[in-house]
């Protein structure tokens, strides 16, 4: 079942684990960055199989676009710091939505899912404590990805999200 | 739709129940009960005593302008630009020490330094007050590092502070060095030469790790006698027109505190008896000179912020022919915390004559504007006003925020997005029954938790995150980090990927090989002591299914726990850690168990008070969606059951595979009866 071996499993799995933890908290840092979120994650369609399924604090977001208005409500110079992050292949052949072309093989590791767990602070400008976060992240490969969309294109989505203030 | 029969197939859904009866609520909406610090006492981390410097680098590493240095950050912005970092990011401290540079006295602007405050006063004296009343005294308390970033390093952060002092004190040509320090309380003090000391106290309200600092001059405190609250035990040194001014001036602030009210009345500074016989209302000589020096003088009679807040919650302006605050600039230094500000019959006359207080007086409950110009246009300023004060609740004696709202308010500051009740989406109690077998297995036979739901496929790591924040009330001892560093795959740190390999447990041996070295535990009772935790799960999809049959694969749960445990440790006392766990479960192999462990991840950091779901004002605001969703879930199920004769649990299962579409779900039962187990079906249940 596995084509994939056990080295360029975990490579792939910590490269896309740190590009994904290096810039999504940097975009909810950022002032504008509320409708920026959306694109890390598998987007809401009726026809597709995998959906996106996220849980913020207790709240179930139905949309990632909606986390353009979790971000609003945040005041700006809200700072969230990534202060370790572990990360695991859930499944080295993950295929849920994907085109019937890419159901068979798996070169290079380009179709796991990955487990990200994060853990970090959080700084809201109003409040005097930093608050500890912790954030669990499935990403599942972008099959949007084509020859000629790859450089602008995120490789890796977020299928599941739980996040919570732990602090 | 396949997906049914891949579950089906395990066989026996069933998990051995724990001997007490499972109240099958409990894990959705965990009792709520707020919990207070567990010491609110300050931290005495150092046990007193002079200290000699210790060089060696603190694990945090403080940037020029005493923000932290987050590794996260750095070491991901390094790991891709070039190959093969070198270790330990946390060793090497910031070069540049000892030299200011550039950034020397980048932000004064809006404090005033004691010395100019006193040579505006009586500009002849400046010479003398500004050395003698500076430099008077060779140690300094420095307030504010518990309440910063560095006050979780292991020696409380003093290292950094150090560090950062003598850098921004440091000038091209002046290199500072602080000859001695100690921790005292909440206090560093620190001595130097006294041309130093001076350097370093200009640098009072800076901000250092997101703290503030206050920094006073002090005798020592192990000196025994301290003849007044200035410490200026050298009398003989200071010349005796500025003990006489800051005398006066203590005087004219005694006369105007009232205690019972706590409240300091600076009315009508310019006709105050104290201060005209000192003459400093002659000639230029106003309100803007003789405030800074006031507040500096009542600023110098607390030791820390926390005191102040407590002697003082009133102050009134009124009377003082204010056209703008830029006068009174000092009050929003001095008294940061203030709840209740009068400044009644002065000039002010619109809002951007508060513009020299910026955005201060941020927990000012009570602003009195009686008499302004302004105050005919309260009713269209309201709502810039509320903006600026977020928890003001009374303007000019009419109520604008009931103290509910600003309960609210002060809530959401603590955290924008509500802190909801747990979010745990089960499938048919398969995540109920897991939690609750692992977190006593863990603790009393790690062996069986392993044989019950791990296989040779099982994968764990864990790590450990040592800079969490830990409340700053908190000052819980941390317990040692070493049974676990050893094995941490904190990936901020570990770049290097034959150990990210090594770190990465695959199979019950390996782990069970692991869980033998780490410390024994003991987690809460998750039954009695429901609220230490908070656990949520939800579907997870295309887990690789076992039985190889499914090319899209099986549907799993992913349970995240957040808890503390109690390590057994050598040394006495308690060993409490911060933990949160996350698995992801999916069906077992055909001949294994019936569930298993895919992934099972373990993050660590120091303990703190776990965020519990505050009720809303609303109490059923919040948890609508998720009740109405399982509401929903509940009843299709319901449904599913009566149509098929399978169990509840098995039609939850099968609504779950097929995304909880009735019609699908009766397809793909009607696909899959013929080869499910007996035991899916009610009627089986009852023979």
């Amino acid at each position: 079942m596995t084509d994939v071996s056990e080295n360029t499993e975990v490579k792939v799995a910590v490269e896309a684990a740190d590009i994904f933890v290096n810039s999504y908290y940097k975009t909810w840092n950022k002032e504008n960055g509320g409708r920026e979120l959306a694109q890390f994650y598998v987007k809401v369609n009726p026809e597709s199989p995998l959906k996106p399924d996220i849980t913020i604090n207790g709240n179930i977001v139905e949309d990632p676009t909606d986390l353009d208005g979790l971000h609003r409500s945040q005041p700006s110079k809200t700072h969230y710091e990534v202060e370790a992050f572990d990360c695991q292949v859930v499944n080295t052949n993950f295929t849920v939505g994907a085109p019937e072309a890419l159901l068979e093989g798996n070169s290079a590791g380009k179709k796991m899912s990955i487990l990200v767990m994060v853990s970090g602070s959080v700084k809201y400008p109003d409040a005097e404590e930093t608050r500890g976060f912790v954030d669990n992240v499935l990403l599942v490969p972008n099959w949007d990805i084509t020859k000629k969309n790859e450089k602008e294109k995120k490789k890796w989505l977020v299928q599941s999200q739980t996040f919570r203030l732990v602090l | 739709m396949v997906i049914f029969r891949d579950i089906a197939n395990t066989n026996n859904l069933r998990i051995p129940q724990l001997p007490s009866p499972a109240d099958d609520r409990m894990l959705q909406r965990a009792p709520i009960a707020p919990r207070g610090p567990r010491n609110s006492s300050p931290s005495v981390r150092s046990r007193g005593g002079i200290q000699k410097r210790n060089k060696a680098g603190g694990p945090v590493r403080v940037d020029r302008d005493g923000d932290l240095v987050m590794d996260a950050t750095a070491a991901g912005d390094k790991r891709r630009s070039g190959k093969g970092r070198l270790e330990g990011p946390a060793s090497s401290r910031g070069a540049g020490r000892g030299r200011g540079g550039p950034s020397r006295g980048a932000n004064f602007g809006a404090a005033k330094t004691p010395q100019a405050i006193v040579r505006g006063l009586e500009t002849r004296q400046a010479n003398i007050l500004e050395s003698r009343i500076t430099t008077g005294s060779t140690t300094l308390q420095i307030d504010g590092l518990s309440s910063s970033k560095a006050a979780s390093n292991p020696d409380g952060g003093v290292e950094s502070l150090l560090a950062f002092l003598e850098r921004k004190a440091s000038g091209p040509d002046r290199n500072v060095k602080i000859k001695k320090s100690h921790k005292k309380g909440d206090s560093v003090f620190v001595t130097a030469s006294s041309e130093d000391i001076a350097e370093i106290q200009k640098l009072d309200g800076f901000t250092f790790a997101g703290a503030t600092l206050g920094i006073q001059a002090r005798d020592s405190p192990s000196s025994a006698s301290r003849p007044d609250k200035f410490g200026d035990k050298r009398k003989d040194e200071v010349s005796s027109n500025a003990m006489e001014i800051k005398e006066r001036l203590k005087g004219v602030l005694a006369a105007r505190y009232n205690g019972d009210l706590k409240l300091l009345n600076l009315s009508a500074l310019a006709q105050d008896p104290g201060l005209r016989e000192m003459g400093v209302f002659n000639g230029t000589t106003t309100t803007s000179k003789i405030f800074p020096a006031l507040m500096v003088v009542c600023g110098g009679l607390f030791k820390t912020r926390q005191e102040k807040q407590d002697a003082i919650v009133s102050v009134t302006l009124a009377d003082n022919d204010l056209a703008d605050v830029s006068d009174v600039t000092a009050l929003a230094q001095t008294f940061p915390d203030l709840q209740h500000l009068d400044l009644s019959r002065n000039r002010l006359a619109q809002m951007s004559n508060f513009d020299a207080w910026g955005a201060k007086f941020k927990h000012l409950s009570t602003l009195i504007l009686t008499g302004n110009p302004i105050e005919t246009q309260l009713a269209t300023l309201k709502s810039d006003i509320m903006k600026k004060y977020p928890y003001l609740e009374i303007l000019n004696g009419i109520q604008i925020r009931t103290p509910e709202e600003v309960a609210a308010a002060l809530e959401t500051a603590k955290s924008p997005i509500p802190i909801a009740g747990p979010d745990f989406r089960d499938v048919g109690q398969v995540g109920e029954n897991f939690i609750r077998q692992f977190v006593v297995l863990y603790d009393t036979d790690r062996s069986a938790l392993l044989a019950n739901f791990y296989d040779a496929q099982s994968v764990h790591s864990l790590s450990v995150n040592q800079n969490a924040p830990r409340g700053h009330k908190n000052s819980a001892p941390i317990a040692p980090w070493a049974p676990y560093i050893k094995q941490s795959r904190n990936l901020v740190k570990i770049n290097n990927l034959p150990t990210q390999m090594t770190r990465l447990h695959r199979g019950s041996q390996a782990i069970e090989k692991l869980w033998s070295a780490l410390p024994a535990t003991r987690h809460p009772d998750i039954q009695t002591l429901g609220d230490k935790y908070l656990i949520e799960c939800h579907a997870l999809p295309g887990l690789a299914d076992p039985t190889g049959q499914s090319v899209r694969g099986v549907d799993g749960l992913i349970i995240t726990m957040h808890g503390e445990f109690e390590e057994q440790s050598e040394s006495p006392g308690r060993a409490l850690r911060s933990f949160s766990r996350t698995f992801v479960l999916g069906p077992g192999a055909p001949g294994g168990q019936p569930i298993r462990v895919v992934s099972d991840m373990l993050a660590l950091r120091a303990w703190g008070p776990l965020a519990v779901p505050k009720l809303p004002l609303n109490p059923q605001a919040n948890t609508t969606i998720i009740t109405t969703e399982q509401q929903k879930q509940e009843a299709m199920a319901m449904q599913l059951v009566e149509r098929t004769g399978m169990t509840p649990q098995y039609s939850a299962l099968c609504l779950t595979e097929t995304g909880w579409d009735l019609e699908k779900a009766f397809m793909a039962f009607t696909a899959n009866k013929d080869k499910l187990p007996a035991d899916a079906f009610i009627t089986n249940a009852a023979r």
